[in-house]
């Protein structure tokens, strides 16, 4: 075997109290795949940050090919031959697709762009990605899969020695799919290192060589593709001794039907879900990041678009069909980034947690809202959750983020919906939080609520669910009862066996 | 390098800090042009006679009657720079009503149903055909300062002295001047809607935060739009008193300067211009403190000119100590 042309020794990271990366060491030989693999927040990102410039490490090296690298910012990166394909795309939409490759480092004389070179150039990259639009085309005209060639054409322009791709294959339809794995497969040939970063276990076994996997910042395993299996790497992932999780509570016995979703669908998101959530019972939404989590509960209510689809809510004991629009009159949705759209931040506490109860709280012949009832509804619920404020007419910014969840747990609470959507409840609370947030999920399904939990961290979903969905680009591909394992969730969700 | 680092925590009660430096950060201008205004004001006899002050005031209710609607619009985040067209466009329609002999009551009810009207179309485009506030109501100010001045070939439509019209909206009640009135009474039902309705709390959650307003289930576009209806209204209720105080309507009520202001008076009297925050009351002490400059202004013999680039380097000056800067 070859000496390995990348190598990354004892890689540390700290990010404030976080240590996000303890020691990983990987290395990557020429002309083949390496997949990068592991849960959420197991560091990979963070990792390739560091190789790609712009993260520096607070410890370790980096060789490329046997000498130290200098890589102390993108720039200095893309000078050593390293190139990252991002999965969020960072382009220009409303520029050209030259424009797009170029814009960086347009060749002029005299101050002027060289068209025609430019022109060339750019052809001469698209085709070798066996693409066939005109450079000339703007790039928010091409279709998802073409934009993502784009991004690749742009990262290969400068003959990179490494390709870093993140999460490629999450816009991509199974044709452009496969082209993108062509490409890579002629990329490995003309000797590239090729780093692949995937949720989809699939994925990997089919492209690639060689695995390393992360686990809470620290490479846990890997090998060679042929000696792993996919309950390896899966065991890898999640930790063997962590198999089986803690319970916090009893069994709760569900009740009626809340919600009955049939056939919900959105074009390249959302396929023709169906399911029920029953009174009194809190339903785990599973699955890996980008399968559709946030985007079923968006839609669910309204928020986003459908392209078709009923929902049946159970108003008054009777099952009644009704658009998400109309539907969610009856829901209650705490969102995945509380500061971005879910709080008022400069308003006041009180502002915050009537905003959605506001026509309830009119009075019946003054027609304007009700001061007096609007505070006292609010005291309320700052005390049956134990909300710590000063005053009901603090800004809410001011408040720590369990404190500020609470808060739009309360906002919810005081319309008292059947069915509550949560979308990661807990994320970036401390544990203490944590852990009285997930108390308040118990409390409401006990008096009866429906709830829909998103999380990404495996240990708090199975801590609180009685039933699991698992999601899968989109497609809901398993449902498991409470005693289901980890290993059953995260196979079903990383795509095996389907 | 491993040892731990202890993360700072700046959760030490900042609300006190809070509150203290952003009252002063609104009071600021306000206390700024106050004293500039009194300043120059000291020297001329008749700044500070009841004369003048009733003066100022008559001359700022139709002022303040716009920057309340621009008020209501910025509050979500908007602008509306067609007000002061629409303002004169409604008075010019009131005053044709007028000159063919129609009812003085018809005629107000024209101008007002005029600014609701156009108003519905600013809030329409913006809210349900999602097009850019700047772009649609300046789009419109062009429309209706050319359909001004093409209903009226350039000139001002004048009303027959002592028409019901002027005497009916211009006369004193109880000594002061009815415009006054009609300015102190709407900023009091303005204020009192935009507290405490419905309608004026879904305000400032969609001018705070559009996408959580809509987490949360406000029914945002009805509320957009209905603010450009607000505006428009209060365009028309401008026009009305403009007309009977000047006798006449015509298509250079609404020019370029009185666009500034109007924006001028909602920012000086602390309405923010990045949405959320703001006031009737706000948008009557702007107008008054505008007026105020103007005045002071014509004592001093300054020319209209000069005066546009006084009050441009005022409202510059205000929304640079206003804005918080981050980081």
């Amino acid at each position: 075997m070859s000496q390995p042309f990348l190598q990354m020794r004892n890689i540390r990271k700290r990010f404030g109290a976080v240590e996000a990366l303890k020691g990983v060491t990987l290395e990557a030989h020429a002309g083949e795949a390496l997949a990068l693999i592991g849960a959420n927040g197991a560091g990979k990102s963070t990792l390739m940050n560091v190789l790609g410039g712009v993260y520096a490490p607070d410890e370790g090296d980096i060789l490329l090919g046997g000498q130290t690298a200098r890589l102390h910012s993108p720039l200095e990166a893309e000078r050593s031959g390293i190139a990252f394909v991002h999965q969020e795309m960072a382009m220009l939409p409303t520029m050209s697709v030259a424009d797009n490759l170029f814009i960086s480092h347009f060749p002029t004389q005299m101050g002027r762009i060289k068209r025609t070179e430019v022109l060339d150039a750019c052809r001469a990259a698209l085709q070798r990605l066996g693409c066939t639009f005109d450079p000339r085309v703007r790039v928010g005209d091409l279709s998802p899969g073409d934009q993502q060639m784009v991004e690749i054409a742009r990262a290969i322009m400068t003959d990179p020695k490494i390709i870093i791709f993140d999460e490629p294959t999450s816009s991509l339809t199974s044709r452009e799919k496969q082209r993108l794995f062509d490409v890579i497969g002629a990329l490995k040939r003309a000797g590239t290192v090729i780093i692949y970063i995937s949720h989809f276990l699939d994925e990997a076994f089919a492209l690639c060589e060689r695995a390393v996997v992360l686990r809470n910042g620290e490479t846990v395993g890997g090998g060679m593709m042929g000696d792993l299996t996919y309950a390896r790497v899966v065991e890898l992932m999640i930790g063997a001794q962590n198999a089986s999780a803690d319970r916090e509570q009893q069994t709760r016995q569900p009740g009626a039907v809340a919600l009955q979703v049939e056939g919900l669908r959105r074009e390249g998101v959302l396929r023709d879900l169906r399911f029920s959530l029953h009174k009194g019972e809190v339903v785990g939404l599973w699955g890996l990041l980008g399968s559709g989590r946030s985007e079923l509960l968006r839609s669910l209510v309204g928020l986003d678009p459908i392209d078709g689809g009923m929902l049946r809510i159970a108003v008054n004991g009777e099952l009644r069909a009704l658009p998400p629009g109309e539907a969610r009159r009856w829901m209650g949705i705490v969102t995945e980034n509380r500061r971005d759209d879910g709080l008022l931040l400069p308003m006041p506490v009180k502002t915050n947690m009537s905003i959605a109860n506001l026509p309830e709280l009119i009075g019946r012949i003054y027609p304007f809202v009700d001061g007096r009832r609007e505070a006292s509804v609010s005291q309320t619920y700052v005390e049956r959750l134990k909300i710590k404020i000063a005053d009901l007419r603090q800004p809410v910014r001011t408040l720590s983020g369990g404190n500020q969840q609470k808060v739009i747990v309360g906002r919810w609470l005081q319309k008292a919906p059947l069915v509550y959507l949560m979308d990661e409840p807990t994320r970036g609370l401390d544990v203490g939080a944590k852990a009285e947030i997930r108390a308040i999920i118990s409390e409401l399904a006990e008096a009866g609520a429906a709830l829909l939990v998103v999380s990404s961290d495996i240990d708090e979903i199975m801590s609180i669910s009685d039933r699991y969905l698992v999601l899968n680009r989109g497609r809901l591909v398993a449902e498991f009862p409470r005693g289901a394992s980890k290993n059953e969730l995260m196979a079903a969700a990383a795509g095996v066996g389907t | 390098m491993n040892s731990p680092q202890s993360s700072s925590s700046s959760a030490s009660n900042p609300l006190a800090n809070v509150l203290s430096r952003e009252s002063l950060f609104r009071l600021l201008p306000l206390v700024i042009v106050l004293i500039a205004a009194l300043a120059v004001g000291s020297r001329s006899e008749n700044f500070l006679t009841q004369q003048n002050m009733i003066n100022v005031l008559l001359q700022s209710a139709s002022l303040a009657l716009m920057a309340m609607g621009m008020t209501v619009v910025l509050i979500t985040g908007g602008i509306d720079l067609s007000i002061p067209s629409l303002m004169a466009f409604s008075g010019i329609l009131g005053a044709m009503v007028l000159r063919d002999g129609g009812d003085p009551l018809v005629a107000g009810l024209v101008m007002l149903a005029t600014g609701a009207a156009v108003g519905f179309i600013n809030g329409f485009a913006v809210a349900y055909l999602r097009m850019i506030p700047f772009v649609v109501t300046l789009s419109m100010l062009a429309i209706l300062s050319g359909a001004a001045v093409s209903v009226t070939n350039a000139r001002s439509i004048g009303l027959e002295p002592g028409s019901p019209f002027i005497s009916g909206v211009s006369a004193p009640v109880l000594g002061i001047p009815l415009p006054i009135l009609i300015m102190f009474a709407v900023m009091l039902v303005l204020e009192v809607l935009l507290r405490s309705s419905l309608f004026g709390r879904w305000l400032f959650a969609v001018g705070t935060n559009l996408r959580a307003a809509l987490v949360a289930g406000v029914p945002s576009r009805r509320v957009i739009a209905l603010a450009y209806v607000a505006s428009g209204l209060l365009a028309g209720a401008a026009a009305v008193v403009t007309t009977a105080l000047q006798g006449a309507a015509g298509p250079t009520f609404g020019r370029e300067g009185v666009v500034l202001d109007v924006v001028s008076s909602a920012v000086l009297g602390g309405v923010s211009i990045y949405g959320g925050v703001g006031g009737a009351i706000n948008a009557v002490v702007g107008a008054i403190l505008i007026t105020l400059i103007t005045n002071s202004m014509n004592l001093l013999n300054v020319s209209y000119f000069l005066t546009l680039v006084i009050k441009g380097i005022v409202i510059i000056a205000v929304v640079a100590l206003t804005t918080q800067r981050k980081g």
